[in-house]
Parts: C-alpha cells; structure tokens; sequence
C-alpha cells in the first residue's frame, strides 16, 4: 500500500527525520510510537504532504527552511512531490493531532465538509457508517464542534476523516487527552474500520499500551530516527522497550 | 421614518459594497484592496456595453459581472497567487492594481457626470409618506436576495461547504481533499462579482465617477472592520450601524461629515474594540 523510504526533514539545520524507512501492506494497521518531538507528527505531515504546504509557505514568508528528502510511493505510484490535496483524493487522509475540527461548524457540517471528495451515495452511506459507530455523535450533531469534549472531538474528526473515502487513514495521536474510557472507544473503532472498510491505517502515539494489541507491526522513534520495529509481540518481549514505553 | 427608510437602503448599500470584500478575506485570508475598482471597473464596462456595442441591458449587465468575476481571477493566479501568505504585499499589490484600473478609467476621459446606468424600474413609491424610488427599494431587495444565496450556497452545496471548511483551518481542509488555490480563486471570484453587482444596483443612483472606486473601498474596509474582519455576522450588524449613522449625520448635519464618521467609526473600533464587534480569534479550544 504505502512505502516510505529513507525520509529526511530538516527544519534549518535541525534534523527532524532522520533516514526514516516504514511500509504498511493492504488493510494493515501500523503503529508508530515515540515520546514528545520524536518527529512523529512530521512523520505524518510528510505521509499526508502538509510539509509540501509548509514549505511552500514558509520559503514565501522567508522563514524557516524546510528541506524534505526521501521517496514516498503509494500502491506503486510515486508520490513524493504530489501535493497534499491530491494526495487525499488518491485516498491519503490525515486525522491530524489535536484534531483541528472546524470549530464555528456543527458536527454534521464538519461531516459534510469532510466528504468534498465523495460521491452523494458514499456520503450518505459513511454518514450512517460513522453514526453507528460513533453513535454517541448521534445527539450532537447540532452541535458546533468547538463546544466538544475532547473524546467527542475525537470521534467527530475519525468520522470526518472516513468521510473523504480513505484508502490509507493516517491518524495522528488519536488518544492525546482521552480519558481511558474513550480511549478503549477510539481503539475498538479503529480495529471495527479495519475489518468493516478493509483499508490500511497508520495510528501513532506516545504511550504504546492501548494501541500494540491492535497493531499488525510497529515503529519506534526516537529524536527522528527509527530505533526499532517488530510485531506487536515482538515489542512486547523486548525489555528496553517495555521499560521505556509501557511504563513497566 | 424617513431616516429609518433611507438607514435601511443604506445599510443594505454596505452590505453590498462591503460583503465581497469580507468574503474573500474570510474564505482566503486575502485583503483584496482592489474591490473598489471592480466597483468602477463594472459599472463602466456595463457602460461602454450599452453605450458604444449597442448591446440591451441585461446582456450588458450579466457580462460586465463576468467581467469582474474575471478580473478577481486574473488578480490571483497572476499576482496573488505568487505572494500569498504576506499580507503586507497582498494590500500593496491589490492596491496597485485598484489605482492603475480605476486611473486608467480616468486618463480614457471617463470623467464627469455624463455616465450613467438605467434603473431597473422607473418610479416612485410611497411608504406611508415618504417618497421611494423603486431602484432604492431595488437595493434592498437585491442585497437580501444575496444574503440568502450566500447563506445558501455555504449550507448546502458541496463548493460552498469547502469554502466554510477552507475559512476555518486551511490546512485541515486540505487534508480532506480540499485545493487552496482552487477556493481562493473561486472566493476572488466570487467576491469581485459581489463588487460588481453592488455597482450595477448602486450606481443608477447617480452616476459613475471614478472617485467612487476610492471611497468604496473605504466603506469596505470601515464596515469590515468595525464588524470584525472576516466575519459575515460581523459584517451585516457593522453595515447596519454605520449605515444608519451615516443618514442620521446626513440628515443632522451635512452630507460631507459621511466619511468623517466613519473614519471615526474606525478609529473608535480600533481602540475600543480592536478586533471589531464579532472578530475573534478562530482557535479550537483544545479540551483535554
């Protein structure tokens, strides 16, 4: 499905991916874990391609030069310089950190407005796909999407992010600030997308605990670079990783 | 009740001349400095349409918008499209090209009060006693006409609801498919042919002097940001205010203290309130 290979961002002279290597096969869920400015987050705007915008954006502005290197192909097809825009419609969407709902929009506009890439059949149908699987979003539809709590919010933006049809979903930690109660939510729902969709998801977090069991293989990170990978199990057995990401 | 007449046509005259121009500043973050000259610009080539090709008022009038939809198109792909993201050079830049245009218009000779554009119906009504021409009326009904359609295009329409979704977090849009360059192209056009439109109902009031490039767009920019610049609520309750403060000056005073009050409005905004009445920073509050 999507192959990454030797990634490099650099902010400045500061390097924020360093020789980054990650592949994720059809319908596979993949995790990526690593503490605070590991460079998960840039890992997924250059995934998604925000970092081209970012670029473009701050070389205007004369700020911060961003440099990206590396090859990124998607089922096959070079994808490295496509645009972020179209790299959602050849099925590429970020659920991005913090969520970024649209906030002066109710739920079901945030919803609609998700689904610009979709056809009128596939919007009604993921919009009911969504509202059972998040069913508590039922109730707050008229809601505007600013006066959510944290785990609604959440659940709002992987609706919004199905909505756009992904073939490759890429969620950028989708448990920041959940309780854990919401936290098993999101989880259990992104095991259910997997099966019901059949498309391939990238998940990353800080804390590997509730998301290693879901996880067909996994990445650790570290200060940009890739320290380590493996199968859930794999990971599991392994002492140092155990010491440093579940806490044990 | 004349006063609350004339306020109404007024503010509805605001609503035209300012809604474009607070459009496109919300949907692309982009100050079109040059929307009083598409002002001009249509009222003219509507003009030169009927006047010099002969050609029947309606045809004339629905091709001078495509016009100045064109325009706004040209402005971004040539110039704006190239500077975005630095405001500075964006005000700059769409000021240039709004001088060049509406000067230009004036080294051709369009000068003086010989150019004028038919109303849409002649006459005259009565409500309760005071005396309205239908054009008034006309302003009224056609700024209504366009809240409606904007309010409809931005709820229902799938274009529509991308260029809410692109106004509230660029980025995040683009995740979902959206194309920047595309909505700020489409909201450039949208907003010079509302310009265009404020022309073609507005000027059969009087007549099309070059001038009326530069004080609409400081009635722009004076409803834009008592409302808060680049919010649609904001700017409605702001041409409200200050239209009906213009015809109360107006009527009190003298026609040419119109502009010193609302230059005073700006002022008082921006040091009572500076972001204006409904402008707020658009940030998600983050609930963790």
């Amino acid at each position: 499905m999507l192959v990454a290979e030797g990634l490099m961002v650099f902010y400045e002279n500061m390097l924020a991916l360093n020789n980054i290597s990650i592949r994720c096969g059809e319908n596979q869920i993949v995790g990526i874990f690593g503490a605070n400015s590991a460079g998960k987050s840039t890992l997924m705007y250059t995934l998604s391609g925000i970092i081209l915008d970012q670029m473009k954006k701050e070389k205007m502005r004369g700020g911060e030069q961003i440099t990206v290197m590396g090859k990124i192909s998607l089922q096959g097809r070079d994808i490295s310089l496509t645009k972020p825009h179209l790299r959602a419609r050849m099925g590429v969407i970020l659920c991005p950190e913090r969520r970024r709902l649209f906030p002066e929009s109710s739920v079901l506009e945030n919803l609609k407005i998700g689904a610009y890439l979709a056809t009128k059949k596939e919007a009604q149908e993921t919009l009911d796909y969504v509202l059972e699987i998040f069913s508590p979003l039922k109730k707050l539809l008229r809601r505007s999407a600013g006066f959510l709590s944290g785990g609604e919010q959440q659940m709002a933006a992987i609706g919004r992010a199905l909505m756009a049809q992904p073939k490759l979903l890429l969620l950028d930690e989708p448990l920041l600030g959940l309780s854990p109660a919401y936290q098993q939510v999101v989880m259990d729902s992104i095991k259910l997308i997997r099966e019901t969709k059949k498309i391939s998801i990238i998940v990353t977090e800080q804390y590997a605990r509730p998301v290693i069991p879901v996880v067909d293989y996994a990445y650790i990170m570290e200060n940009g670079s890739g320290v380590m990978s493996g199968s859930g199990p794999e990971l599991l057995d392994n002492p140092d990783v155990k010491a440093a990401y579940f806490g044990v | 009740m004349e006063i609350l007449l004339y306020g109404l046509v007024n503010s509805f005259k605001l609503i035209l001349i300012a809604f474009g121009f607070t459009l496109v500043y919300g949907i692309s973050r982009l100050p079109n400095f040059a929307h009083g000259a598409i002002f001009v610009f249509t009222g003219f080539v509507a003009w030169i349409m009927m006047h010099k090709l002969n050609l029947p008022y309606y045809p004339a009038a629905l091709l001078s918008l495509a016009s100045a939809a064109l325009v706004g198109v040209l402005i971004y792909q040539f110039i704006l499209k190239r500077i975005r993201g630095m405001n500075m050079n964006e005000i700059i830049a769409t000021y240039a090209i709004g001088v060049a245009l509406i000067e230009t218009f004036r080294w051709l000779g369009f000068r003086g009060t010989t150019f004028t554009l038919p109303v849409f119906f002649e006459g005259v009504a009565f409500i309760g006693d005071v005396p309205i021409d239908y054009q008034r009326l006309m302003v009224i009904g056609v700024g209504v006409v366009m809240l409606a359609a904007v309010w409809i295009f931005t709820k229902f329409t799938r274009t529509g609801l991308a260029l809410r979704g692109i106004a509230q977090d660029e980025r995040a849009a683009m995740m979902l498919g959206i194309d920047s360059d595309l909505t700020a192209t489409l909201a450039m056009a949208l907003g010079s042919a509302m310009s265009g439109l404020a022309a073609l109902v507005i000027f059969p009031l009087g007549s099309i002097v070059v001038e009326a490039g530069y004080n609409t767009l400081i009635f722009a920019l004076a409803v834009c940001m008592v409302g808060g610049i680049g919010s649609w609520g904001g700017t409605v309750l702001a041409a409200f205010v200050l239209g009906f403060l213009q015809v109360i000056t107006v009527t009190y005073l003298a026609t040419h203290f119109q502009m010193v009050v609302t230059l005073a409005a700006i002022i008082a905004t921006l040091i009572l309130r500076p972001s204006g009445l409904f402008g707020k920073h658009k940030e998600l509050e983050e609930r963790v």
